[in-house]
């Protein structure tokens, strides 16, 4: 189960009103490379894992991405807390405005919603590790898209942060596919499914 | 077919490798915050990421001394709770390493003592510290506090 603790994993105090950045930064909420992806593609894949240990990973990584959406969410709203009629008239906010107002709604910076789709928990625990290692990789091209467009350090500083655990997570799902690999015959991996072939598979 | 007798690849072929993490000294824990991991030799940066500490610290237009101390200890409870998010990954895939379990242990009851006192002084973030330290139990008390994405600077 899960249970709530009162405080951000990273501290956001962002000042400034800026419904442009809110815009961009809300991608990793509801965008194809977001932290709600993210959580879900875990926390869906860890139940069929055919090592019990790479399914504890999946649940902390899984539940760590809740940490960071949590984050993305508060960078947005604060963001947006203050805005004018003035800011939403001038601003690339506007259409989202029109649908949500100043309410936090997952959604691509482009605007397409959110949706399933855009994780995979395919029941092969190769290929759900290869999924995840390309998830994360993915991600940390976006943080690295925000922080070359963005300046101001109260925004920069939690989305630096959220890059650097992408690359943290890449190297734990690298790990995890070693010690998949290592309940495998090196000779060749695909001659079953570790997840559905499960009496194929003697070390486990 | 055995392929073996065709062809001399000693390594699989058509299969990534990661080599496993060896351990190494971690940053201090409000470095390792800032920087978004406790491991040096995982800190693999981003050329446009800003280069200084955050502007993370206790709010700069606070005059009120008990602000001033909550967010000084908030900083503390989140350096010391984020070591211990990244320490348990790698002990998900280092469970048998000596100086990452001892490392566990001591940031769990730092955490611990942390989160008691936070209850004591200003409100509790988990109902556990409610009973932990020394939290006044003739009210309800959950609901005390601001809620974390307002910022705290409030």
């Amino acid at each position: 189960m899960f249970a709530y603790e009162k405080r951000l994993q990273f501290p956001v105090k962002i000042k400034n009103t800026n419904p442009d950045i809110a815009r961009l930064i809300m991608s990793q909420y509801g965008g194809p490379d977001g932290e709600l992806s993210a959580s879900m593609r875990y926390l869906s894949q860890r139940y069929s894992m055919p090592v019990k240990k790479v399914g504890g990973l999946l649940t902390d990584i899984g539940t760590e991405e809740l940490n960071h959406m949590e984050i993305i969410c508060a960078m947005v709203y604060q963001l947006t807390r203050d805005l004018s009629e003035a800011d939403v008239k001038k601003a690339g906010f506007d259409a989202y405005y029109i649908d949500h107002t100043k309410g936090i709604w997952p959604q691509a910076a482009a605007g397409v919603p959110f949706t399933s789709l855009e994780f995979q928990s395919k029941g092969d625990a190769i290929t759900d590790l290869f999924e995840n290692l390309a998830a994360e990789q993915k991600a940390r091209t976006v943080y690295e898209n925000l922080l070359r467009v963005i300046d101001d350090p109260d925004v920069t500083a939690p989305l630096k942060f959220l890059r650097a655990r992408e690359i943290v997570h890449f190297q734990r799902f690298g790990e995890a596919l070693e010690m998949t690999k290592d309940t495998l015959n090196s000779k060749n991996f695909y001659h079953f499914n570790p997840e559905f072939d499960k009496k194929m598979n003697s070390s486990l | 077919m055995d392929s073996s007798n065709l062809c001399s690849c000693t390594e699989p072929l058509a299969m990534a490798t990661v080599p496993m993490q060896e351990w190494c000294e971690p940053y201090d824990f409000t470095a390792a915050l800032a920087e978004g991991t406790i491991f040096p030799c995982l800190n693999l940066t981003f050329y446009k990421a800003p280069e200084k500490k955050c502007t993370c610290k206790p709010c700069s237009n606070t005059s009120n001394a008990s602000q001033k101390n909550r967010e000084e200890m908030m900083s503390e409870l989140s350096a010391v709770s984020f070591a211990l998010n990244d320490l348990t990954l790698y002990l998900d895939t280092h469970p048998d390493c000596p100086d990452g379990t001892a490392l566990f242990y001591r940031l769990l009851e730092q955490r611990l003592k942390l989160l008691s006192e936070f209850a004591d002084k200003f409100y509790p973030l988990t109902q556990i510290s409610m009973i932990t330290g020394n939290f006044e139990q003739n009210k309800y008390g959950w609901p005390e506090g601001p809620m974390p994405w307002e910022g705290a600077c409030i």
